[in-house]
């Protein structure tokens, strides 16, 4: 279940490394040193046809929102040992974050297991598939649109982790401005879409708390 | 492509990825987020996510940009489905068939 939705991912990825003109064999190390899907594919399809520091320059870019996943899951990490600390930060890519983030209240050991068991899986199955892409991703035809899954596995999840409506205003406008943005370079786009986002959800929290506010402060007025 | 360049370029990638992602956890941890940082966090995974869907989506196969109908479709049954069941392999079997039957009808 877990890896289910980034299996077609990890096939493209595959694909891309053979097609690269890096070497197949440290494409795969980068699936095990680098682990994050958009930003490997980014990595090997740039590979020698830019230079190597506006390549790496295209990874960080990409890779930016992995701050804010940082950011939001370290409340979780509050009472985790030191090991965990710096262990879990190798495995928390998107699918990660999108499962942990819903359980980031849960019982420390609980969370542990969870986190460990999820990145774990995820981490080794990612370079089965990668290894599947590089040799039978040439053999897959491109109609199949396998590249969608992960939009539509992040769209799932989404809807399922929305859970208010200042939360829903965060990932509306998430959506439009990414869309919008879809043009910028290097998949900037994301990261522009991902702080309007987060703004916008902030934004829509405080005038949500301020209306309850201002109804609690009516109802009081009325009463007396 | 030389492989000691492929090499600096897997190598630098690696450590600044790692770095991005322990930043939150290895500093925060102990210190905790002041409210407001808190309270925007909650609102991260809808926003990330939600604009990695549009990253997906809105690029065809062959690199152009823009939104068919079909990808649309695939999201709108995804998200129904999702949501309803609240099972998100549901919801992605529907959203791929549904991406697929409207691929062969248009």
């Amino acid at each position: 279940m877990v890896l289910a939705p980034a299996t077609p991912f990890g096939l493209v990825v595959g694909l891309a490394i053979s097609e690269s003109e890096m070497p197949a064999w440290l494409g795969q190390v980068g699936s095990f040193a680098v682990f994050a899907g958009a930003a490997q594919l980014t990595m090997v399809t740039l590979a020698g046809v830019s230079a190597w520091w506006a390549v790496v320059l295209a990874a960080m870019v990409i890779n930016l929102r992995h701050v804010m996943y940082s950011v939001a899951v370290a409340p979780a990490f509050t009472r985790q040992p030191a090991w965990m600390r710096f262990i879990a930060p190798t495995v928390l890519i998107d699918q990660q974050f999108a499962l942990v983030s819903q359980r980031l209240d849960h019982d420390p050991a609980a969370f542990r297991t969870y986190y460990l068991w999820a990145g774990g899986t995820l981490l080794v199955g990612w370079q089965f598939m990668t290894l599947a892409g590089i040799v039978v991703g040439p053999t897959i035809p491109t109609d199949w649109r396998l590249g969608f899954a992960p939009a539509v596995m992040f769209c799932g999840l989404v809807v399922i982790g929305v859970k208010d409506a200042a939360n829903a205003v965060a990932a509306i406008v998430g959506l439009t401005v990414g869309l919008v943005a879809i043009d910028l370079r290097d998949r900037l786009g994301i990261v522009v879409g991902a702080v309007a986002g987060v703004t916008a959800g902030y934004l829509a929290d405080l005038l949500i708390d301020r209306r309850g506010a201002g109804a609690s402060v009516s109802t009081s007025a009325v009463q007396s | 492509m030389r492989t000691s360049e492929a090499l600096l370029i897997v190598s630098v990638v690696a450590v600044v990825t790692y770095a991005f992602r322990a930043g939150g956890i290895v500093l925060l941890a102990d210190r905790g987020l002041p409210a407001p940082v808190a309270r925007a966090m909650r609102h991260v995974g809808p926003a990330v996510l939600a604009a990695l869907v549009a990253s997906i989506a809105a690029v065809g196969p062959d690199g152009s940009t823009g939104v068919g109908v079909a990808e649309v479709a695939a999201l709108v049954a995804t998200a129904a489905v999702a949501r309803w069941r609240s099972n998100l392999l549901v919801g992605l079997v529907a959203g791929m068939i549904t991406l697929w039957v409207c691929m062969a009808l248009i």
